[in-house]
């Protein structure tokens, strides 16, 4: 394939036309937040069979030497391993969706695994302020006596749909939302953020 | 008149003269901070104040009483209260965009620069000419607007109605947007402590103690509620410094959150509150990215309500004067205002800490013209004190009326032999015992209860999780605020997990809070206010007595009475107690209205938050979007979506010059238009063909493994749900689409199967809508283009890939792709899908692809026209009251398996032979433009019900046939084709003759959808 | 109003879209009659005071609940995961 040819074909940043990398909001001092576009990470729904639950954990420690998450946990490693979304559901995650790519030969018959690396913006949330800033559209109680790393839960923030995991006790969060809502949750985060002063960086390059 | 009276020039010359230079500022004492001196002006007059005021105080301290006038009659009204329950002292703040009408003079805080004017008043507060309502009092009395606007009919909208509302103004609300921003918070806490008086700062720290996380909520700048406003000890503490120290024991504590300006104003289920803090409205303008409020969502295990008690007004002749106020107001003022709010006081009192205002007053300076009580014994050493200092004591008295015009000039008082005497002064405080603030214990719908003991209602079954304490309790004496406080934030903080400890209670003075109200004076002379907010006067209630409005709902609603932006706060009992004594009954048997939330008055942008203008709710963005943005399209909301409409050209003269040029376009070349908007579900496991089978409509049993196929889905009822396509990928593989506007439905509907109708499938469903960017690509020369994309090793030749084929594919050299030849708009047409993420650069190259072949980009308007060309049923079509035969595929339904619907569709009423369905119709002048919605009649019916046979659910001009044609529902339509019938539609005034014809006014062969 | 999912946990009202009666069963099967389905899909009782209802956890985990609640007082007596009755029901239906 010729240079011209495959920058044509070059994949778009779910949040390409809404952020812009630099500090914003609030100018004084140190950014109360730091947002980290995660652009091409792996994703994947994976939903068990019926009854293949054991068979499904077992397959998961064997080939990729993760856990399976229980309900409202997340088990992740290095930004690889699940992510608990529904009963009987995760949500595979990687640092690039090659490596995921063979999940559903690997899962088969045991779990239907459906890419969704692209419809879902992912943004890394961190700093001194992030969890008010996600307590401001978040209803789920985010306190360290309520929710820790390695949790996660779906919910809403500011009506539009969202997974959340805690990373770290920082605390760092990862926050995903459909890709096509990804201009008005920016428009809420960074509305939400300004009065810390938030800094926007694009996460690394795979 | 607000900016330009500010700046008159005698404004300075005004401010110098002794009333306007905190004439009535006591020399030391008080909260505020004096050396912070802060101008502002009311009514275009400047003055100044200090730092920790507010507008009622700073306008005490330079003499204005007169701050009002009524709603009705237009009275000159003054500052009754020192709190949130005022309903007097309603003002306009702020100028321009940031102008607020009626805000509570009493809680605004004072900040450099306040721009405050006065209300309902024209010409001027001093000289107002509708005061004349006034005199005109008996047309406005209770029900006057059933009684006396009531014909002739037509005169409501264009007299009666504008006269009221400039007579009944309110404040003006700001004519520009709100330049401010609000914020929202959601809070999660153990205990919830309403209220930051002595019984609230006790829960606060027992709680927090503890280690519970506590969240204190106080609508008061400051906290410490009545500790601020009265003289008194805790231990060896003046109650101004136990408050600040427990503030500070507060602050250190990590898991205490201390809300001060928050008013919780609601009380929801499940532990659930509301409040708003006002972050910015102490401030000139919100500090850079900093909003004017932020709305609190709490969510608290268990709940303390230390809200405290509203003191009684009395109820006698021109009770409303300005100088008449609330007794712990006038303490309040005094005591940490550091104000007299008059020269001459005088006291009116039902109770014995009425007595304490005597004792304020003198200590700060003042003189008592008179204390009446309206008790027939009273402590002795009460009486002495207030004697001793040269003031008339009046007992088992009563004030009966008063007298100045714009400002109170004296009392006259009726003492126990019925002789009356004029008293002069300039200020009255009236002490007829305390309410305790039940408001928000009432939110959930639970009554409160009657306590003969305290002559006051007290919360009865509290809303699950909350507790009162103190004078919210009806638990008066500070020591009981003390203790309940502590003990109901112990139980809380147990309940919560952590441990009930309570500590000592330091000693407080002995306090007398015995008192018997007097509801309403004997004589009165003149109008005897009960709702001063909503001008209700005791004669009100009498008259609705008179008329029958007896039962207190009913009281409620005949007189206005607690029907304010206060709630009553100041006036429901006086109301009752009143109607009580009418009617010869007790209070509890008079009963009381329910409050409703907001406690008080609330922002709509606090409410609305971040979501207003283009963020009043979500946009969704389709994966073309850059593109199209760059390239002029016009975009159309549909429901989230943001869809291009269409892509005008340069010299094309309007909207339809542009549709029809994108679709003779694609009925001759190529078009490309973006359909992500549809709903696509994922479907595998070893029962998705079993459960397909008993979802859908129509049969999927034979549908190979890359073969694509129309699916209906029906409501249970027997309904169309919706359409779309399935696709076989693999052997216990498809994929769905569903309609943009149904998606979300039919997923939950799918998933509603799934887990509850047929939980025994081994189905595996995901939404996979996000995913994929699905691009149309139709026209003739869709095969070309197409190749110019699609990777060499697939062959996408009619023969391989013929009509409904479907296949993974890949693009652009190797990029995963999904390739379905279905077809809308009745071309040769394909529906391509890659991985999101690379949609842009599929929609680009694709452009690029069909270049040579002359491809335009269209969107939903000739995606519409082009359906309606082919008879396809959409939104308007498939619109919850339609059936699969009434849409004309009755036909494509499975005989031979059970169904959503299978069995509802064949009701009587939705098989029954005269249903309007399915035609397409076209008018006989050609030129004529159909409307959708206008009825089909008979060529030579008189338009009626009975005459109606149908209607033009869908119309669009076709550049196919170069005239406008539609579809739409014609009793037993498809055996009436070829007939004239008349499209009448009375909305626009048209009514001409159309041809009932086939929905298919292109290719009605189908040929071109398989070349 | 806060409704505790047995798979999220505790969660805000406008988490949940409402549905509706939870006792009636689908007439299921190409057995199944006219009338059985008439009433199915029409007729509910309204009942003051317990009441199980389906409630659609679509802003969390999409699972479908059974909520037994008060009527009168919004009590939430207990929620269930949809499906985990479903199948009790089923295993009955089979016994």
């Amino acid at each position: 394939m010729s240079e011209a040819i495959a920058s044509m074909w070059a994949p778009r940043s779910a949040w390409a036309g809404y952020a812009k990398p630099g500090r914003h909001g609030r100018t004084q001092g140190e950014a109360g937040v730091r947002l980290t576009l995660r652009d091409g990470i792996g994703l994947a729904t994976v939903i068990v069979a019926d009854g293949q639950t054991d068979a499904l954990r077992a397959l998961v420690s064997e080939r990729y030497g993760w856990t399976l998450p229980e309900p409202g946990r997340a088990q992740l490693f290095r930004d690889r391993g699940l992510v608990w979304s529904a009963p009987g559901q995760w949500l595979a995650v990687a640092e690039t969706r090659e490596a995921l790519r063979d999940l559903p030969q690997a899962f088969r018959g045991v779990a239907a695994v459906t890419d969704q690396s692209d419809g879902r913006a992912v943004v890394r949330v961190s700093g001194r302020n992030a969890r008010t800033v996600l307590e401001k559209g978040v209803a789920v109680d985010l306190h360290p006596r309520a929710f820790q790393a390695g949790q996660t839960a779906a919910t809403s923030i500011a009506h539009i749909g969202a997974q959340l995991w805690q990373l770290d006790d920082v605390p760092t969060y990862d926050v995903a939302v459909a890709r096509s809502f990804a201009g008005s949750f920016w428009s809420w985060l960074t509305e939400a953020a300004a009065e810390f002063g938030y800094e926007v960086e694009q996460g690394p390059a795979h | 008149m607000t900016t330009m009276t500010l700046r008159r020039s005698d404004a300075d010359i005004a401010a110098e003269t002794p009333e306007r230079s905190q004439a009535y500022r006591v020399a030391r004492g008080g909260l505020v901070d004096r050396r912070k001196l802060l101008d502002f002006s009311f009514d275009g007059t400047s003055y100044k104040g200090f730092q920790g005021d507010t507008l009622a105080s700073a306008l005490l301290a330079n003499g204005v009483h007169l701050v009002g006038r009524s709603f009705k009659y237009h009275r000159p009204r003054g500052i009754l209260s020192a709190g949130s329950e005022e309903p007097n002292a309603i003002v306009e703040l702020r100028s321009g965009a940031r102008r607020e009408p009626n805000t509570r003079a009493t809680v605004a805080e004072l900040y450099a620069g306040l721009e405050a004017n006065s209300q309902n008043r024209w010409p001027s507060l001093a000289f107002d000419a509708l005061g004349i309502n006034a005199l005109a009092a008996p047309i406005f009395a209770a029900g006057f607007y059933y009684k006396t606007f009531m014909w002739p009919a037509s005169f409501w909208e264009k007299l009666y109605e504008p006269m009221i509302r400039r007579a009944a103004g309110l404040g003006r609300a700001a004519n520009a947007p709100d330049p401010d921003t609000y914020d929202r918070m959601h809070a999660h806490c153990d205990v919830l402590v309403i209220g930051g008086g002595p019984a609230g700062l006790s829960a606060a720290l027992t709680a927090g103690r503890a280690g519970a996380r506590v969240i204190l909520v106080d609508e008061d700048f400051k906290l410490g509620g009545c500790l601020l406003a009265e003289n008194q000890w805790i231990g060896s503490q003046a109650g101004v410094e136990w408050a600040a120290a427990a503030l500070d024991e507060l602050i250190s504590l990590p898991e205490v959150r201390i809300l001060t300006r928050t008013t919780l104003f609601g009380v929801y289920d499940h532990g659930s509150y509301g409040a708003v803090e006002r972050v910015s409205d102490h401030l000139p303008v919100p500090g850079a990215h900093a909003p004017r409020q932020r709305l609190w969502r709490i969510t608290a295990k268990r709940a303390v309500l230390a809200a405290g008690a509203i003191e009684r007004p009395h109820v006698f002749g021109g009770n409303d004067r300005p100088g008449v106020m609330l007794a712990g107001a006038v303490r309040a003022y005094i005591n940490r205002y550091g104000v007299l709010p008059g020269h001459k006081i005088a006291v009116v009192t039902s109770s014995d800490d009425g007595w304490r205002t005597v004792t304020d007053v003198l200590a700060a300076g003042g003189q008592i013209a008179a204390v009446i009580d309206t008790r027939r014994s009273v402590p002795h050493e009460l009486r002495r004190a207030a004697e001793s200092a040269g003031a008339t004591v009046v007992t088992d008295g009563y004030v009966a009326g008063t007298r100045g015009h714009l400002r109170l000039k004296a009392i006259e008082v009726v003492d126990s032999y019925g002789s009356a005497q004029t008293i002069a002064c300039d200020c009255l405080a009236m002490a007829n015992g305390w309410n305790p603030i039940v408001h928000l214990d009432s939110h959930l719908s639970r009554k409160p209860v009657w306590n003969e003991d305290i002559h006051a209602f007290v919360p009865a079954a509290m809303p699950q999780g909350m507790v009162a304490a103190g004078a919210a309790a009806g638990r008066f004496t500070l020591a009981e605020c003390l203790a309940t406080g502590a003990e109901a934030a112990a139980d809380a903080a147990q309940h919560c997990g952590f441990e009930r400890k309570l500590y000592p209670v330091p000693g407080t003075e002995p306090e007398s809070t015995g008192y018997t109200p007097l509801w309403r004076s004997p004589r009165i002379k003149g109008k005897a206010f009960v709702d001063f907010q909503n001008d209700v006067a005791a004669s009100d209630v009498e008259l609705a007595h008179r008329e029958g409005f007896r039962a207190v709902e009913h009281l409620k609603r005949y007189t206005t009475l607690g029907m304010a932006t206060d709630q009553g706060k100041t006036s429901n009992l006086a109301g009752l107690s009143i109607m009580a004594e009418l009617t010869g009954q007790a209070i509890p048997s008079v009963g009381t209205t329910v409050f409703r939330p907001p406690f008080t008055p609330v922002a709509l942008g606090a409410l609305a938050g971040h979501h207003r203008g283009k963020d009043f709710r979500a946009t969704r963005h389709v994966p073309s979007h850059a593109w199209c943005e760059e390239n002029g399209a016009v975009f159309v909301e549909t429901g989230l979506w943001l869809r291009p409409a269409y892509f005008p050209r340069a010299g094309e003269k309007d909207w339809l010059e542009s549709v029809n040029r994108e679709v003779n376009t694609v009925r001759s070349k190529v078009g490309i238009c973006d359909v992500t908007t549809l709903g696509k579900i994922d479907i595998q496991g070893r029962d998705a063909l079993a459960y397909l089978e008993k979802f859908t409509a129509n049969p999927f049993g034979s549908l190979p493994v890359g073969k694509a196929r129309y699916a209906i889905l029906l409501r249970e009822d027997g309904i169309v749900l919706d359409d779309g396509t399935i696709a076989r990928l693999g052997e216990n593989h498809y994929v769905m689409t569903a309609s943009t506007a149904n998606a979300a439905k039919v997923m939950q509907h799918m998933e509603f199967c799934r887990q509850w109708l047929w939980p025994e499938f081994d189905v595996q469903i995901a939404s996979i809508s996000e995913q994929w960017a699905q691009y149309a690509v139709a026209g003739p020369k869709a095969r070309d283009t197409l190749r110019g994309v699609v990777d060499p090793e697939f062959d996408i030749s009619n023969e391989a890939f013929p009509f409904l084929a479907s296949a993974n594919i890949t693009v652009g050299g190797g990029i995963p792709a999904r390739l379905f030849r279905i077809s809308f708009s009745g071309e040769l047409a394909y529906e391509i899908a890659v991985p999101a993420a690379y949609g842009d650069a599929l929609w680009r190259a694709i452009m690029q692809s069909g270049t040579p072949h002359g491809i335009t980009p269209y969107g939903s308007e000739a995606l519409s026209v082009m359906r309606i060309e082919k008879g396809h049923a959409a939104g308007a079509e498939i619109n919850g009251m339609t059936t699969a035969a009434d849409i004309g595929l009755g036909g494509m339904l499975a005989k031979k398996k059970d169904y959503i619907g299978r069995l509802m569709k064949d009701r009587p009423g939705l098989t029954e032979p005269d249903r309007p369905t399915l035609v397409g119709v076209r008018p006989v002048d050609r030129s004529k433009r159909l409307r959708a919605g206008a009825h089909i009649i008979a060529l030579d019916a008189t338009p009626s019900l009975e005459a109606d046979q149908g209607f033009l659910s869908s119309v669009a001009y076709s550049p196919s046939n170069g005239h406008w044609i539609g579809i739409g529902f014609i009793s037993r339509g498809p055996q009436r084709i070829g007939e004239h019938v008349r499209a009448y539609d009375p909305v626009r005034g048209e009514d001409f003759e159309v041809e009932i014809c086939s929905a298919v006014f292109v290719d009605p062969e189908g040929s071109k959808m398989h070349v | 109003m806060r409704i505790r999912c047995p798979h999220c946990g505790e969660r805000d009202n406008g988490e949940f879209s409402y549905l509706g009666d939870a006792t009636v069963v689908r007439p299921d099967g190409m057995n199944a009659s006219a009338e059985a389905m008439h009433d199915y899909v029409y007729l509910r009782d309204n009942p003051a005071g317990l009441h199980r209802e389906l409630w659609y956890h679509g802003a969390g985990c999409r699972s479908w609940l059974v909520v037994t609640r008060d009527t009168r007082t919004h009590e939430i007596r207990d929620v269930s995961s949809a499906r985990d009755v479903a199948l009790a029901r089923h295993t009955g239906d089979a016994a």
